[in-house]
């Protein structure tokens, strides 16, 4: 029996990058921040109020990861056209929360709407991946 | 009854004031003036829009921050609680244990000590299906220690 899920990966374009755009912008807490000695770097980010769920943030392009060139240059046509949609985040506000966040910065692909389960937009990472913003009912 | 945009604007700007000025004093009448409404009114937008009052968002950021401290730098716990704007040492450590679910002391300690496994260990913190499907590399290691919460 599967009862909850503890972590997943998120593949970015830069974790540097990524490091900036998922905690000092949206807000996300690092849970780990750690280096191999073959320079493989473990980034894990949970969101505020789910501590048990640690993000990883992989970069399959940095070299090292095991994909051969074919995965490798597949990865980065997907990437780069941010063709990866990733999730939902969860608001107690989307207005609020879309309005600062396009003050930050943050690409967003239109305006909130409401839809049939809340208030709902579309924001990139420009990473490689977007997420859909929701206001629950 | 839907908010106004404007309206909305206003009360982002008193959050951005907490964000950037939580270690300061910094009262409701300081906050509905930053948002350029009466009191009432921006006591009760804010805490429809965030569903914490002003105070306990406050109370969130200066935690959050002296987490951060404590995990990060060597200032007493003194220092840490004035730092990040709490004006007595009980209740901040009251409030952090609270939050956090240890004090300030243990959080500390907890946390350097994960430091220090982070650059020692650092295999000790990745699941080995991660090591081994990412990075083609065997998982195992003679001196890997498991931490609390162990990984698979």
């Amino acid at each position: 029996m599967i009862t909850k899920v503890s972590h997943f990966t998120l593949f970015v374009l830069d974790q540097d990058k990524a490091y900036d755009f998922y905690v000092n912008k949206l807000g996300f807490k690092v849970n780990t921040d750690a280096k191999m000695e073959n320079g493989f770097r473990w980034l894990t980010i949970t969101p505020p109020d789910q501590p048990g769920l640690e993000i990883a943030l992989l970069n399959p392009l940095s070299g090292m990861m095991k994909y051969d060139e074919e995965t490798t240059n597949a990865f980065r046509v997907l990437l780069e056209k941010g063709a990866l949609g990733a999730g939902v985040l969860h608001t107690p506000d989307c207005r609020a929360t879309y309005e600062e966040l396009k003050g930050k910065g943050v690409s967003f692909k239109g305006e909130p709407k409401e839809q049939f389960y809340g208030t709902e937009v579309i924001l990139s990472d420009d990473l490689g991946n977007w997420f859909s913003m929701t206001q629950p009912k | 009854m839907p908010i106004a945009i404007d309206v909305y604007k206003k009360i982002i700007t008193a959050k951005l004031y907490i964000d950037d000025n939580f270690n300061e004093p910094i009262d409701l009448d300081r906050l509905s003036r930053e948002a350029c409404l009466s009191r009432f009114h921006f006591h009760r937008l804010f805490t429809r829009i965030y569903r914490l009052t002003p105070h306990q968002y406050l109370t969130r950021k200066r935690i959050e921050q002296a987490r951060k401290c404590l995990a990060g730098n060597e200032l007493s716990i003194t220092e840490i609680c004035n730092e990040v704007g709490f004006e007595s040492i009980g209740s901040f450590s009251t409030l952090f244990k609270k939050e956090i679910g240890h004090a300030p002391t243990h959080y500390r300690v907890q946390a350097h000590e994960r430091r220090q496994q982070t650059l020692e260990q650092p295999r000790s913190f990745i699941p080995h299906c991660f090591i081994e499907n990412c990075t083609g590399e065997p998982p195992e290691s003679n001196n890997r220690e498991t931490r609390s919460g162990a990984l698979p």
